[in-house]
């Protein structure tokens, strides 16, 4: 079930919604309605993945409660070594065969694993839950909140990825508490913009972005084609990515529930380090705590600091993927930290507008990497980037027109959800405009099949 | 300034009642003619995306025979059809249409009309494509709900742009203010004037620039074991199992339509000869249901003059009358046509 389907929008959530304000006074009654309607929210797509969902929420649970009682910390690494099992299996199984058969030369039979929806998602949160229990900052929770603390459905596919101490403690919030109905009437504003963002901006990118990927898996495309679609999907992957952390965030304040941020104008950064600071920043957030640090970070010396930057990066790029593209992507992207690192070190200078031309160049083309089916096409593309292909045929109206109010959004000073935050007053008129908006958005979503998010696939 | 409980309550009171006005409207107007009920006035095609408009003549009832295609078939007049071969005739070929959603619409118009007099099937290379069971759809999209015979879902996909405009054409329809897009037996002319055929254009549509001599493969190829073996021809299935679902006393037709031989394989080529194979498989199985087939798509004198065709696949209106004329002789004679522009097969 997708956010933006009128399956969800006009029964599920209204239904959710209803009995959930209805149990307000009942947290554990609020918090068991909220575990099934998750539930069917993710069996939606496949039921066959719930068992795995629930096994693995009870698998970690068992685990910390076992270490609780006897203090060992034993089963707090075999509940973590089960779990990056899990993903491990479903998700890098057949890309780990590939590599072997590269290197035996003989060919080798695939798993051909159905990638389960939102597992790199939801086992990071079990397992920063963990980590945070052997670090000693996090309690046992009773299994109902860490299963609601991990299946909750506006965050469950494709996050934010949130972290226990910071979503627990809310469960026991009566939803209507002072200030629902603003909590509920911005929530309702911001999955509405959510949805125009992706229904409007991301899919109309996409239409840009799409031909051109899928030319470069038979040919170097032309300067013109290459352009337009690299940049195309460089912003599709932010409205994307950025409209549904809208709508979870919405989603979730619906219910008297703070998410973090998960964008802030990431393409205004005049630095690469800003850049990771604003780009999807709850996984950013994730490696810094739990990979980067752990590795020494920047304090340990400068071959410690690369070490823990490539690896963390490269991790960061494989969770994406299992594929060398994604894996590339990661260690381009550890290599340009670096660089930004030293230059820093240097005290050499950049204005901030040479700054932001080189991020934005470099994130963007690297997108183009992040896009690209497998090497060979990326390749292509990264030559039709200069120039080598033939120059192609002018932009079209439409596209030049997408594009510009596209990159014109992604460099706006505040983001929809600052401005929805600045400007959304109590008035007639503004009521009149999101319920007339959001009765837009609603029939717009009921005209065809809506189209994946693609953070899903990861 | 309002309060944020008062808000929130015009905000959904707002939502609400245009959600219900506006679906509210789509019922009551019923612009796809799915739901029982016509207020105001009989139905009407109001947009020219047959997908979504052609199954409320299947379901209506109002026509005992019909003729099913794509574009190549859309000029096929079903008033000279009625003429040509007894009936009431509707027009149910749409633009692009792959096979599989030719055969959703005659699956539905048998299921309302079970004393179906004549199917006509148009038929073209999308019965011979061998990703037919792939790609059945067009980018068009394929309303399934609409040809299913579920209730339920009836309801469930009216809630959308094109629908609302669709219901207010046919109400402006119904109020007198404007035309019905497509006749009620789903027939239009959708090319040009005969005043406005340009033989000039046609002749640069239909060539596109390559040469105009057609050079026969010379010997013509013969298929392998390992050819017969691997062609495919999945919409063949579909095709039998529509001709064997046919009531008894129907006629079936099948009739290959005349495209213009630059767009028709090279005489003795691969490509014709697996398209021999595919018709070869047609005939036999519209033999089996005892079915009239004939064949306009050969080398003849309407398929190799350019005069005859606005573009490779689309004829003009009197080569249209011609086809219906042609089907009722050859019917009739059950013979090949004497100026060679139809194969008769059976």
């Amino acid at each position: 079930m997708l956010f933006h389907s009128q399956i969800f929008l006009l029964a599920f959530l209204p239904a959710t919604l209803a009995l959930y304000y209805r149990l307000a006074e009942n947290a554990n009654g609020r918090q068991r309605l909220l575990i099934v309607a998750s539930l069917i929210f993710y069996g939606w797509w496949d039921i066959r993945f719930v068992p795995l969902l629930l096994g693995q929420v009870v698998m970690t649970w068992t685990m910390a409660a076992i270490h609780f009682q006897t203090g060992s910390r034993l089963p707090i690494w075999l509940a973590i070594y089960a779990n990056l099992s899990v993903l491990a299996l479903f998700k890098y199984l057949d890309f780990l065969v590939s590599i072997a058969e590269q290197g035996l030369g003989v060919p080798l039979p695939r798993a051909g694993l159905i990638l389960p929806i939102g597992i790199s998602f939801y086992t990071f949160q079990l397992v920063s839950y963990l980590v945070d229990v052997l670090r000693g900052e996090a309690k046992h929770y009773e299994l109902r909140k860490l299963t609601l603390f991990v299946v909750l459905f506006p965050h469950l596919i494709a996050g934010p990825i949130v972290r226990h101490n910071e979503i627990i403690p809310q469960f026991a919030l009566d939803p209507l508490r002072a200030g629902a109905a603003e909590r509920i009437s911005r929530g309702l504003a911001l999955l509405v913009s959510g949805i125009a963002l992706k229904v409007f901006l991301a899919d109309s990118l996409a239409r840009i972005a799409d031909p051109t990927f899928v030319a470069i898996e038979r040919a170097v495309p032309s300067f013109s084609d290459a352009v337009a679609g690299t940049l195309a999907f460089a912003l599709q992957v932010f409205f994307d990515f950025a409209a549904y952390s809208d709508m979870a965030i919405g989603l979730a304040l619906m219910m008297g529930l703070h998410f973090p941020l998960n964008f802030n104008q990431p393409y205004r950064a005049t630095s690469l380090r800003q850049f990771w600071r604003r780009w999807h920043m709850t996984l950013s957030r994730f490696l810094r705590d739990y990979v980067y640090i752990p590795l020494g970070g920047s304090r340990e010396g400068t071959a410690r600091y690369l070490f823990a930057t490539f690896a963390t990066m490269g991790l960061c790029g494989l969770w994406h993927g299992a594929g060398w593209t994604f894996i590339i992507w990661g260690l381009a992207h550890a290599a340009g930290l670096a660089i930004c690192r030293f230059w820093d070190d240097a005290d050499l200078p950049m204005p901030p507008a040479l700054g932001w031309l080189l991020t934005f160049f470099f994130t963007v083309a690297l997108f183009g990497l992040f896009r690209s089916p497998d090497l060979t096409s990326a390749y292509r593309l990264g030559i039709g980037l200069a120039g080598a292909g033939a120059i192609g045929k002018p932009w079209s109206i439409n596209t030049i027109m997408t594009l510009l109010v596209a990159t014109g959004l992604a460099l706006a000073p505040v983001t929809f959800k600052d401005a929805l935050d600045r400007w959304l007053v109590a008035t007639r008129l503004t009521a009149a405009a999101l319920a007339a908006t959001a009765f837009y958005a609603l029939l717009v979503v009921g005209e065809g099949q809506p189209k994946n998010f693609i953070y899903f696939q990861f | 300034m309002l309060g944020w409980e008062q808000f929130l309550k015009m905000v959904l009171l707002g939502l609400c009642g245009l959600l219900a006005f506006a679906y509210g409207f789509i019922v009551l107007i019923n612009p796809y003619g799915h739901l029982p009920w016509h207020v105001l006035g009989a139905h009407a095609i109001m947009d020219t995306n047959q997908r979504f408009q052609y199954p409320a003549i299947a379901r209506s009832q109002l026509f005992n025979s019909v003729v099913i295609g794509t574009s190549s078939a859309r000029l096929l007049d079903p008033d000279r059809l009625d003429a040509a071969l007894g009936g009431r005739f509707a027009n149910l070929s749409m633009n692009a249409a792959r096979a599989w959603e030719q055969y959703r619409l005659a699956r539905l118009f048998l299921a309302h009309q079970p004393r179906l007099k004549t199917l006509l099937m148009a038929l073209d290379w999308v019965w011979c494509d061998e990703r037919a069971d792939l790609d059945r759809i067009t980018v068009r999209g394929f309303p399934e709900w609409l040809y299913d015979e579920n209730p339920w879902n009836d309801w469930i996909y009216l809630l959308n742009p094109p629908t609302i405009e669709f219901a207010g054409r046919l109400a402006l329809y119904r109020l007198g203010l404007k035309p019905a897009r497509l006749a009620a037996n789903g027939f239009s002319v959708f090319v040009p004037p005969e005043s406005a055929y340009d033989a000039v254009k046609a002749e640069k549509y239909i060539w596109q620039g390559r040469s105009r001599e057609i050079n026969a493969v010379i010997p013509a190829y013969a298929p392998s074991a390992e050819d017969l073996q691997s062609w495919r021809f999945p919409a063949i299935a579909w095709l039998d199992e529509l001709l064997r679902e046919t009531p008894k006393n129907t006629r079936r037709i099948l009739a290959f339509m005349p495209s213009h031989i630059a767009s028709q394989p090279a005489p003795g080529s691969r490509e014709a000869a697996r398209e021999q194979t595919c018709k070869a498989h047609i005939w036999e199985i519209g033999k089996r249901h005892d079915a009239e087939i004939i064949d306009f798509r050969i080398y003849s004198s309407i398929t190799t003059r350019d005069v005859h065709f606005w573009d490779p696949l689309h004829y003009r209106l009197p080569i249209a009358h011609r086809i219906v004329d042609g089907i009722a002789r050859a019917v009739a004679t059950r013979l090949d046509d004497p100026g060679g522009d139809w194969a008769y097969v059976h």
